[in-house]
């Protein structure tokens, strides 16, 4: 019985037209990121004096903000940034932590244990805070905020993998590569990674989802990009005051960022039903 | 013998089991139809999908969700697959008992058994917490439990045998009149076993309840039934007494399923197999279910499906062609029993494992899983090692294969000291992997499930030989030597049957040219007329690439079919060794004596 018919499941809830339209969204979304500058209708920067906080027009499709930008334009142009930075943390955390999740589960012992602690450690500090100190000491950076992010969500890929690996580990078919004599290190990535991949993919979508999310809180908070570059967190932040003269400028950052990071999530969930009814066996 | 009378109690009319999905029903049970007296003892036999485990769920009205029956299971006077759930209830328990088949899931693991019988007792009568006890203990004596301690034990405190006893006097609790037992002993020891069936033929005999044996092991079957229903692919093939079904078959099918299981008194030369896997019931409508595995199968077999009729006083077969060939199935029982000669144990050959007094404890076990064990083994050997579960066998295995370091003692595999597998030169390593390989006992978890039969072979062809040229016909050699067609190696395994699987896994072990093939429970997760097929083909490596065995079983007439020389493990210790034929005809150690006893007892009426 294929995934799409069991009762409740993924694909019966929201449809294969739900996974075409999320699909369809990020694929704008890094298309634009990818593109940026070159298909805004106008610069980013551009100050229309003579028509601040005007609604929508032929124009500005979107208005403009409190300097007269085009929101359409920065909406654009700040994709990039808001899709980049997570992109990098997801697959940065995925390949640390798939790495450090398969040796600890795999390997066990001390290195296990000192891995673990580590997690435990990570869980119980709250990551938005930490974040927002270090920056607050060293100064704010939008690629610093990328890098503490990565380190951070690392433990979370690390235990997920590991829990599976621990489940793997002490089947016969990784038994028979063991007695065949190939390397620990070819089980562990070729061996049992691909019997692993559907909960470490899925996990590196919701890492991707969540880390949006936070990167668009704290530039809102400040501690991203720097005031005045086109960027939806930012954008949130500046058209806060002017919610009731234009609220497409606030609007439309927010509605980006939930959708974004919800087609994202969807998706995630849709391959993880996808891949773990591959190899399915009995 | 029971006295069975008068009318049936229990009848199962055109029972018929599909599971409705979008693409059109599955079949999983086509059509069957048996009848149980009072005090009857009915056995259904057959394979993994053949439906029998649906068919007993379905008297019960257990059908999982999503599986309906139609037909008729007549008691009573009503029919029990119109009845509602509480008219059900009412009557699971009282009137229809079921015993399962794995007793460490059906007991309730935070109950004490105490409260797990008290529970099951005739509700109703009102009794005092002081008479409730007694009456539980009562219970269990029944059972063959005569120690009350065992009323505040949870069930995991509980050996496999104790919990299936617990397990009955719950089913039986209610007194119904009818016990349906789905593969009761499947799940424990050979000697337990017997106990266990003993237990439940007892109580029969005691209440005159009737008894439905549901069970894929026709030794068992033959050793409490009074007639037994053979179920292939969903339908009822054959139907009648137990000692005439065991005398003669009447359909190839079951002859085959007999044929093929290793005789428990005798060596053949070679087992009879069944050529295939079992169908679903699906790939076999609008014909003979067996005719596309049988040797006899002509044009009208595939034509239509036979009916079940009547061919002989109390004989029901489905084989359309069994006037014509009733005589060639009688010559090839007489072919197929002929004892083979016993193998004279080589002496001659190099010594190719020596173990010496290996000890092996768990951190944290009490008991030392190896007590000073002992073995040898020559080259071309095949050697046995016999125990039921919890004597070290596999242990053993473990070790010799480098997955578990003794902790003591003293190994050596071709020259090489192999006790320390981590602490050797690679090199010497990588000559022992070359020197012994293993095959595991479950084909369904021994392959990667993500990768395809190709990819494994490979890894395993250059696991051994980095610079291994033509790798793919390396690979496809290796499939035709287990008898597989080189189309396999594109397919991942649960395209496979656990036959073909268990084919793939000792292809893989051969990938390396082995000396030694370890193999731990090789057939046991195997369906009966699957396992002659591959203890055949252990036979058939042998003698091309005169590779010795390490034959790991619990099943004797196993060990007596493919070994030379055995040795009999019990608790950590080897009991009891020598040549394989004199070991099971006059067995020295008790336990031995017990093994051998307790596996020719279920063989004989």
């Amino acid at each position: 019985m294929s995934a799409a018919q069991r009762p409740g499941s993924f694909g019966r809830r929201i449809g294969m037209l739900g996974i075409v339209v999320c699909g369809a969204i990020v694929a704008v979304v890094a298309a634009v990121a990818i593109l940026g500058s070159a298909v805004a209708p106008h610069s980013a920067g551009a100050q229309d004096v003579g028509n601040i906080l005007a609604g929508p027009s032929g124009a500005h499709w979107l208005g403009t903000d409190s300097l007269g930008r085009d929101v359409a334009s920065r909406l654009i142009v700040g994709a990039r940034s808001a899709f980049v930075g997570p992109l990098l943390i997801a697959i940065g955390s995925m390949l640390i932590g798939n790495a450090l999740g398969l040796l600890a589960g795999y390997r066990g012992g001390r290195l296990d244990a000192i891995l673990m602690r580590w997690v435990d450690l990570m869980w119980s500090v709250p990551a938005l805070l930490v974040i927002i100190v270090v920056l607050g000491v060293l100064g704010t950076s939008y690629w610093a905020a990328v890098g503490l992010l990565t380190i951070l969500t690392v433990p979370f890929d690390a235990r997920v993998v590991r829990g599976a690996t621990l489940e793997q580990a002490p089947r016969p078919y990784v038994q028979a590569a063991r007695t065949l004599g190939i390397s620990d290190t070819r089980i562990m990535f070729f061996h049992i990674w691909p019997n692993v991949a559907a909960v470490a993919i899925a996990n590196t979508f919701l890492v991707f989802a969540a880390s949006l999310t936070a990167m668009a809180g704290l530039s809102f908070l400040g501690f991203g990009l720097a005031p005045g570059s086109p960027d939806w967190g930012l954008m949130l932040a500046e058209g806060f005051q002017d919610l009731f003269q234009n609220p497409l400028a606030i609007l439309a950052p927010g509605v980006a960022i939930v959708l974004a990071a919800t087609s994202i999530n969807l998706i995630g969930d849709w391959l993880y039903e996808r891949l773990s009814s591959r190899g399915a066996s009995r | 013998m029971t006295t069975v009378g008068g009318e049936p109690i229990l009848e199962v009319e055109d029972l018929r089991i599909e599971q409705p999905r979008r693409e059109g029903a599955r079949t999983i049970v086509s059509s069957v139809a048996f009848s149980v007296r009072a005090g009857e003892t009915v056995g259904i036999v057959g394979e993994s999908g053949s439906g029998k485990s649906l068919t007993a769920r379905a008297i019960m009205g257990l059908l999982p969700r999503g599986v309906a029956a139609s037909g008729a299971i007549r008691h009573d006077g009503r029919n029990l697959l119109e009845l509602s759930e509480p008219q059900l209830r009412s009557l699971r328990g009282r009137r229809i008992g079921l015993i399962m088949q794995d007793p460490f899931t059906m007991l309730n693991p935070l109950q004490r058994c105490g409260q797990i019988l008290a529970e099951s007792l005739p509700s109703g009568r009102s009794m005092g917490r002081r008479e409730r006890r007694l009456e539980v203990a009562r219970r269990l004596a029944e059972v063959g439990i005569h120690d009350e301690t065992v009323l505040d034990r949870y069930p995991f405190q509980l050996s496999g045998g104790m919990s299936q006893r617990v397990g009955i006097a719950a089913a039986l609790a209610r007194d119904p009149e009818i016990l349906i037992a789905d593969e009761p002993s499947t799940a424990l020891d050979v000697a337990t076993q017997q106990e266990i069936l003993a237990v439940i033929k007892r109580l029969q005999d005691a209440r005159g309840m009737a008894l439905v044996l549901i069970t894929h092991d026709l030794r068992v079957a033959f050793s409490i039934c009074d007639r037994i229903n053979v179920l292939y692919a969903g339908s009822l093939i054959e139907a009648g007494e137990a000692a005439a079904l065991h005398s003669e078959p009447l359909h190839p099918y079951t002859q085959g399923l007999l044929l093929s299981e290793p005789p428990s008194d005798r060596r053949v030369q070679r087992l009879m197999t069944i050529p295939g896997a079992v169908p679903t019931a699906d790939q076999v409508t609008g014909s003979c279910a067996f005719a596309s595995r049988c040797q006899w199968a002509a044009e009208e077999c595939r034509r239509s499906a036979p009916p079940l009729v009547e061919v002989a006083p109390g004989r029901l077969s489905a084989c359309a062609r069994l006037p014509e060939i009733r005589s060639e199935m009688a010559d090839l029982r007489d072919v197929a029993l002929v004892e083979a000669e016993a193998p004279v144990p080589s002496a001659g050959a190099a010594l190719l494992v020596e173990v010496r007094d290996v000890r092996k404890v768990f951190r944290g076990a009490g008991v030392p899983a190896l007590d000073g064990v002992s073995i040898e083994l020559r080259a071309g050997e095949s050697v046995g090692i016999v125990g039921q579960s919890g004597s070290g066998k596999t242990t053993l295995a473990r070790i010799l294969v480098g997955l578990e370091r003794a902790s003591a003692g003293s190994i050596t595999i071709d020259g090489v000291p192999a006790d320390d597998w981590p602490a050797l030169r690679p090199a010497d390593r990588r000559r022992l992997r070359g020197v012994v390989q293993m095959v595991f006992q479950d084909p369904y978890s021994s392959l990667n499930p993500m990768r395809t039969i190709g990819w494994t072979l490979r890894q395993a062809i250059t696991a051994h030989d980095r610079a291994a040229r033509n790798v793919d016909a390396q690979l496809a050699d290796l499939l035709r030597s287990v008898g597989l067609s080189p189309d396999y190696a594109r397919h991942r395994p649960q395209l496979l049957s656990g036959g073909e699987r268990q084919r793939v896994a000792i292809a893989r072990a051969l990938a390396v040219r082995p000396r030694l093939l370890i193999c731990d429970e090789p057939v046991s997760a195997l369906d009966v007329s699957v396992q002659a097929q591959i203890l055949n083909l252990f036979d058939e490596l042998r003698a091309e690439r005169q590779i010795a065995y390490l034959f790991i079983t619990h099943d004797l007439a196993v060990v007596r079919q493919v070994t030379d020389r055995v040795y009999v493990m019990h608790r950590g210790r080897v009991v009891e060794s020598g040549a394989t034929s004199a070991v099971l005809r006059d067995p020295h150690a008790e336990y031995t004596r017990t093994l051998v006893a307790a596996s020719s007892t279920t063989a004989d009426r």
